[in-house]
């Protein structure tokens, strides 16, 4: 028995979770995130909880951990000088991606630059035809000429993207074996290697944004296993995947259009099993930061999984845990404008300066601010005391607001809560409709340093019945990575009818992907235990223009069983889009595999049981709906199973603060997570 | 009463709300495939008077926003709860601006009155009529665009009128479709209703009823503080299509712009008389009607995009608009095809914009580039394959600040492709090549995106290709400031073969196996003097194939040299270019096509005949301007200088159009008869 170590580094801060496998306790962890020397929080994080909880990295047995550096690299734009190779007459497939423009109301709306600028785009004389069939074979010459044309440009690395590649992948192939032999210093990244689906431009981007990012992820993956081994720690470093799953840093290196997204995911895995262990059927994760606050849904426990989700600018099409990102977090900044409007965001005061109550620099109003002014935050240390609390700086900051507004501070502190919260109102909705998912039949699983805080405002907003803040909040997606299963997905495009001719080619695919499947978790990953495969296929009316990704069933598989495939594809239908037809044409596009291997999973210490009514340690005002309140105080260190608390009431912890409105009442469950209920 | 400034902010949070998620939901549930690819559709939350207070902006069409449903409110005599309505037809209250487009409104009552009503409209793939689509340019009576449902009850407390329904599904050719679109519609309307009822129940009635109006007026005094900002002054501007009947002549638009302070008027008079084709825009002369409304939008809203978007933006307008023209046609002319006109009507308002603030405003976008569709065999299956293969747009003006975007952008941002690979996978055919065309943005300081092109190479014989709004053919997107136009449209059959024939802005074509269609829209105009353009940008372009090493130097004064360019030698170039340009440099660049047909038809001539015209009864108007058009080519002809336009003797004083015209009166004595009568 050990140690099990979950960590997720973060802008601002790192995150550590830390599992004790004999007692089944959990310990939580912030140290300051250190972007100039990556690994270099890792090693601080470990010393410390070395030096709190006597933890020597020699006895962690598991290790997973998260990171934005992908993601850093595209915002920052310090990736590689990539070059693409594409067929000739399409090199303008980044250029014109799919024509749709982020706001087509605005005339000066345009698209990112992309991460390969068209002079480093190169055609290759080469065709394959949509059946696989090659019409033009590769012409080496015109590969050598592009390899001239990288070496010209100062090329690093090159994307090969070709036409239908997806359906066969010999001209890739064979374009990069004259690469390595002509270029042998180039990395070569073959896009249907990445993610073999059909569609030119999202196949393209997917690689290109994968290209991009390698040598710095790679780097920054060999510094922390450097950093691991030197601190000691034995166990071999695991990663988590935009897919929630998680795999070894080692295969990461190479493999990473799969972890760009892990720290948001991994924080969607963890909600998803708060949700589970509360029995919330469907439930809306809440993560909030400083700069913005990111909503999933989770439907029977599962999150949701999607495509095309933004990296930056840009979407990559493997699938990722289905987040949506609304541009508001703690630091977002309120102002008036010209009409007397009052506005919360899109401008943030980011973690530096930070909201004016952090006394760094920041003057200018923000919701962090407005909810001190109210008297929710400021009453005790926040984040491990890295962050010390001015409250009179939020009130000269919400001051300035005020007078614009003509009101007292606290109204207009109250104001912008509520403005802040209109607009994340606005866009939840937006995703619930997109769904088809009623709010009211929601819990809100609230994390992130500032998702408690804002939760309870959020809910009754959108009228939902609950609000679950689980016993870690703060570290959410550190926890969400000491849960995840090893995961790999698979594709294979077919783009048949359903019907009888379908039957083997849909075998064959599938034989192939679950050789591969294995190939990957027994001989890449190194798992021997037990593993599970869940086939799926992207299905659709002929003549639609999107598929809908449906669960198989083993046996419909190897019996051929045409009728159930499309009887769940109708009933899928009818449940998203409120409709199908049974009678219409059916296409069977692609072909899906998920392989997962569960590591032995945590088996957390319940609660301890209360003993006793909560009291609370002291009572402070609160401004809210208008008027003063008496909100009672409790230290969630205090807080047992069972324990009963009603609102308004502030809960801290050392990794954030929940604040709990007058109409809430609340209750501590066995898992130790806070249940809050609406009384209406 | 006005609410107060914060409570307003929330209510239209939820107001924005509603009607996304009213967008969303239709969008999720709609049958046909169109609705999903093009998302021509639109929601909304209207008031008691059917002024639009809250419009979705993530999903849906970009020209609705403006949308007021006062008329066809008022068309039906009176409501109970559960109610819907629904209407198609151009000329029952203007609403409606094509037959395809379905409208539905619902009111929603509070206690027994109704307190705003939730509306949208669906683009039907089809509505029956003439054509497949119903939508040809070749038509000319609305009667030939299929089915016309004037406002009615579609939903009579809460059931449905199958009646209205099976007359309605018996006149068009895909009924699933258009009945599957209308359950979307119907469950879009419900869907809003609910969340008014939820509004009314988190804010209160009195409130909700204060705050809709007030979130008008927030609008209102938005655009008001915008438009105070440009500078007060009438601004000319016109364009053209290429033509306004098939073999036709140009087709004018015409704006005088008036800006006094915080409001405009925007004057079409000198627009052309209504068409004998489908591309006129039935506004039913309602000054702030939607399809004028649009251009506007588009403007202010570059101007500030914290613009709240609802109908309040359009109070800021009137509009003059002469009866009988195309931009407000007598019934029974065909509409279908408005688009195409809406699309260059939206350029010529920019176009009268850019002069009061060409320092704040882009040239013009590029246009042209049709909607793709292909109609054939498959060999592979012996199954017929309708199917569109993508719009063709084209880039977005250059800017004060940037190049315009390439291949798409401004006022076709909303478009979207479909794959190479899926159109091959769908669609027997051969695409050879997909993407931008170099050359084609219009030099400038800030040069004009570059066109899309598409060459694609038939499979199976009779493979039939249609092109709906093809156009800029003959007429280039302008450029300002110097910067010059931008590209023509490309429409070629076997370029570059012994078989090539140029197809200008044909819309329908029929092609064999082994032919191949070449289609490019036209290119952006620039902004600003191209010798002004930073020499990295050029040799940037260069680099990236977006301008050639020819153009580099005609058109830039740039003098390329080892792998950048030769520094002494383009200051020499370019000063020797600017020496040599003659004084009087105009605001805009139109282009070669552009230009030598204003030799003749310049802007007094025009004026002349656009009196003449409106003196005329409105159907004669498009016979009389034929005649007077073929006249005045028979001056230029006899003149023997139809080779050199340059040389025409047309005079400009108007003299000569107008002895046309009397011409053409004396030859039909039933036209004086009807001129004097």
């Amino acid at each position: 028995m050990g140690y099990r170590v979950g960590v997720d580094i973060g802008g601002t801060f790192t995150d550590f979770c830390v599992f004790d496998e004999d007692s089944g306790a959990l310990e939580t962890l912030k140290v300051l995130s250190r972007p100039d020397q990556p690994g270099a929080e890792v090693t601080t994080g470990l010393a410390e909880i070395t030096a709190r909880h006597g933890v020597t990295p020699s006895a962690i047995s598991y290790f997973t951990h998260g990171t934005t550096v992908g993601v850093n690299t595209v915002i920052q734009r310090k990736g590689a000088v990539l070059c693409l190779f594409t067929t000739e007459n399409f090199e303008d497939v980044l250029e014109v991606a799919r024509l749709k423009m982020p706001d087509p109301y605005d005339l000066f709306s345009t698209r990112a630059e992309p991460l390969v600028t068209r002079d480093r785009v190169f055609g290759i004389t080469e065709r394959i035809l949509v059946d696989g069939s090659v019409d033009v074979p590769v012409d080496e010459a015109s590969v050598r000429r592009a390899i001239d044309g990288v070496r010209a440009v100062g090329g690093e690395a090159v994307v090969v993207a070709l036409l239908h590649a997806y359906r066969n992948a010999e001209h890739e192939r064979w374009v990069a074996s004259v690469i390595r032999a002509e270029a042998p210093e180039l990395d070569v990244i073959l896009a249907s290697a990445v993610w073999p689906v059909i569609r030119e431009y999202e196949r393209t981007v997917t690689a290109t944004v994968a290209g991009y990012v390698q040598p710095r992820v790679a780097q920054y993956l060999s510094a922390l296993q450097q950093a691991l081994s030197d601190a000691g720690v034995i166990a071999e470093a695991m990663i988590t995947k935009s897919n929630g799953g998680v795999m070894t840093a080692e295969i990461g290196k190479t493999d990473c259009a799969q972890m760009l997204l892990s720290g948001t995911a991994s924080g969607v895995i963890g909600a998803a099993s708060i949700a589970r262990g509360t029995g919330a059927p469907t439930a809306m994760s809440l993560d909030v930061g400083g700069t913005s606050a990111d909503v999933a849904i989770i439907i029977g426990g599962q999150p949701q999984y999607g495509v095309g989700e933004m990296i930056g600018e840009f979407p990559i099409h493997i699938p990722t845990v289905s987040v949506t990102s609304i541009g508001e977090g703690g630091g977002s900044i309120a102002w008036v404008d010209g009409h007397g409007m009052l506005k919360v965001g899109p401008e943030s005061a980011g973690s530096s300066p930070g909201p004016a109550c952090y006394g760094k620099g920041g003057e200018r109003a923000t919701i962090t601010d407005a909810l001190v002014v109210l008297g929710f935050l400021g009453r005790a240390a926040l984040g491990y005391s890295a962050v010390e609390m001015h409250p009179e700086l939020a009130r000269t900051a919400m001051a300035a607001i005020a007078v614009q507004l003509a009101m007292s501070v606290e109204a207009a502190a109250e104001a912008v809560v509520r403005v802040a919260v209109s607009g994340m109102y606005l866009e939840v909705s937006k995703l619930v409709s997109r769904r088809g998912i009623d709010p009211r039949e929601l819990s809100l699983i609230a994390f992130g340093g500032a998702g408690p805080m804002l939760a309870c405002w959020l809910a009754r907003e959108l009228s939902m019945r609950e609000v679950v803040v689980p016993r870690v909040p703060g570290v959410l997606s550190a926890f969400g990575g000491l849960i995840a299963d090893i995961k790999n997905d698979f594709i294979r495009t077919i783009y048949l009818d359903l019907d009888e001719a379908a039957i083997e080619p849909m075998q064959q695919g599938f034989g192939d992907l679950a050789r591969q499947a294995m190939v990957w978790i027994r001989d890449e990953q190194g798992f021997q235990e037990d593993v599970a495969m869940f086939p799926s296929a992207d299905i659709r009316y002929r003549g639609q223009s999107y598929e809908i990704d449906t669960p198989l069933e083993a046996t419909w598989i190897e019996e051929g069983d045409i009728q159930a495939i499309a009887g769940t594809f109708h009933n899928l239908h009818e449940q998203v889009y409120e409709h199908a037809d049974r009678a219409a044409k059916i296409q069977i596009i692609n072909l899906r595999l998920v392989v997962t291997g569960q590591p032995p999973k945590p088996a957390f210490a319940p609660a301890p049981k209360a003993s006793g009514s909560l009291v609370a340690s002291r009572q402070v005002e609160v401004f809210h709906d208008g008027e003063l309140h008496l909100a009672d105080i409790h230290a969630r260190v205090d807080m047992a199973a069972g324990h009963r608390f009603n609102g308004p009431a502030i809960i801290t912890q050392d990794d954030c603060t929940t604040c709990v409105l007058a109409g809430f009442s609340g209750v501590v469950d066995d898992a130790g997570n806070l249940i809050l209920t609406r009384k209406d | 009463m006005a609410i107060d400034k914060v409570t307003l902010e929330v209510l239209k949070n939820h107001c924005r709300a509603a009607a996304e998620s009213m967008a969303f939901t239709l969008y999720r549930t709609a049958h046909s495939t169109f609705v999903k690819e093009t998302e021509d559709f639109t929601t909304g939350l209207t008031t008691s008077d059917g002024e639009t207070f809250a419009t979705p902006v993530e999903l849906g069409a970009t020209w609705f926003v403006g949308l007021n449903y006062k008329t066809v409110i008022e068309m039906i005599d009176a409501y109970d709860e559960g109610d819907i309505c629904m209407t198609n037809d151009p000329y029952s209250g203007h609403v409606c601006t094509h037959s395809p487009d379905m409208h539905v409104w619902k009111p929603v009552f509070h206690e027994g009155k109704i307190v705003c009503f939730v509306v949208g409209h669906i683009h039907n793939t089809d509505v029956g009529g003439a054509v497949p689509a119903s939508i040809s340019r070749t038509l000319s009576e609305v009667h030939q665009e299929g089915i016309r449902i004037p406002p009615a009850k579609v939903m009579r407390k809460g059931v449905f009128n199958q009646e209205l329904i099976d007359v309605m599904l018996a006149n068009v050719r895909m009924p699933e479709q258009n009945w599957g679109d209308l359950k979307a519609q119907i469950a879009a309307m419900n869907t809003g209703e609910r969340r008014v009822h939820e509004m009314i129940g988190k804010f209160g009635i009195e409130v909700f009823r204060e705050g809709i109006g007030d979130l008008l007026d927030y609008a209102e005094a938005q655009a008001r503080a915008i438009v105070a900002e440009l500078a007060d002054g009438d601004y000319f501007f016109a364009d053209y299509m290429d033509e306004d009947a098939s073999d036709g002549f140009p087709c004018r638009l015409a704006l005088t712009l008036r800006i006094r302070g915080e409001t405009v008027e925007l004057d079409f008079t000198g627009s052309d008389p209504q068409v004998e084709s489908s591309i006129n825009m039935p506004t039913g002369g309602q000054e702030r009607h939607a399809l004028l409304m649009v251009g506007l939008i588009y403007v202010l809203y570059s101007l500030d995009t914290r613009l709240f978007l609802n109908s309040g933006v359009c109070r800021v307008a009137s509009s003059v608009l002469p009866e009988g023209t195309i931009v407000n046609p007598h019934f029974p002319a065909a509409v279908g095809l408005r688009t195409l006109s809406v699309q260059r009507l939206m350029g010529v308002i920019f176009g009268a914009f850019v002069q009061a603030a060409p320092d704040r405003l882009p040239s013009c976008p590029a246009s042209g580039g049709p909607i793709m569709n292909v109609n054939t065999i498959d060999n592979r299956t012996g199954r017929r394959v309708v199917a569109a293969i993508g719009p063709i747009t084209g880039g977005a003006g250059g800017d004060p600040w940037r190049d315009g975007a390439e291949g798409s952008g401004a006022n076709s941002s909303f478009l979207k492709n479909t794959p190479v690979e899926i159109n091959e996978a769908e669609v027997p055919i051969k695409i050879q090549r997909y993407g931008l065309t170099p050359d084609s943005g219009g030099p400038g300081k800030h040069r004009g995106g570059l066109a899309l092109e598409m060459r694609f190479e038939a499979q199976a014989p009779n493979t039939k290709v249609t092109a709906r709004n093809m156009d800029r053919s003959r007429f280039s997107s302008w450029g300002v400031l110097s910067g010059e136009a931008g590209s023509l449209s490309r429409f070629v059959l076997n370029p570059g073969t012994n078989r090539e024939r140029n197809l200008g802005n044909i819309d329908f074509l029929s092609i064999d196996p082994g032919d191949v269609v070449h289609v490019g829209s036209g290119g952006a105009g620039g902004w600003g003097d191209p010798l002004e353009r930073d020499p990295e940008l050029v040799v940037q372009d260069v680099r990236r194939g977006f301008v050639s090493r020819g153009a580099a130097e005609s058109r830039y004064g740039l003098v390329l040299g080892d792998g950048g360019y030769d520094k002494a030698a383009t200051v020499r170039l370019r000063a020797e270019r600017v020496a040599a340009r003659l004084d009087g440099e105009s605001f805009f660049d139109f282009g070669k096509g552009r230009n030598d047909f204003e030799v003749v038809w310049n802007h007094g001539n025009y004026d002349v005949l656009t009196e003449l015209l409106a003196a005329t009864p409105v159907h004669w108007r498009f016979f009389v301007k034929h005649r007077v058009f073929e006249a005045i080519d028979g001056i230029i002809a006899g003149a023997g200088a139809v080779d050199e336009p340059g040389q025409a003797k047309v005079k400009d004083d108007g003299s000569d159009v107008r002895a046309c015209y009397q011409r053409v009166l004396k030859e039909f004595p039933q036209l004086r008869a009807a001129v004097e009568g």
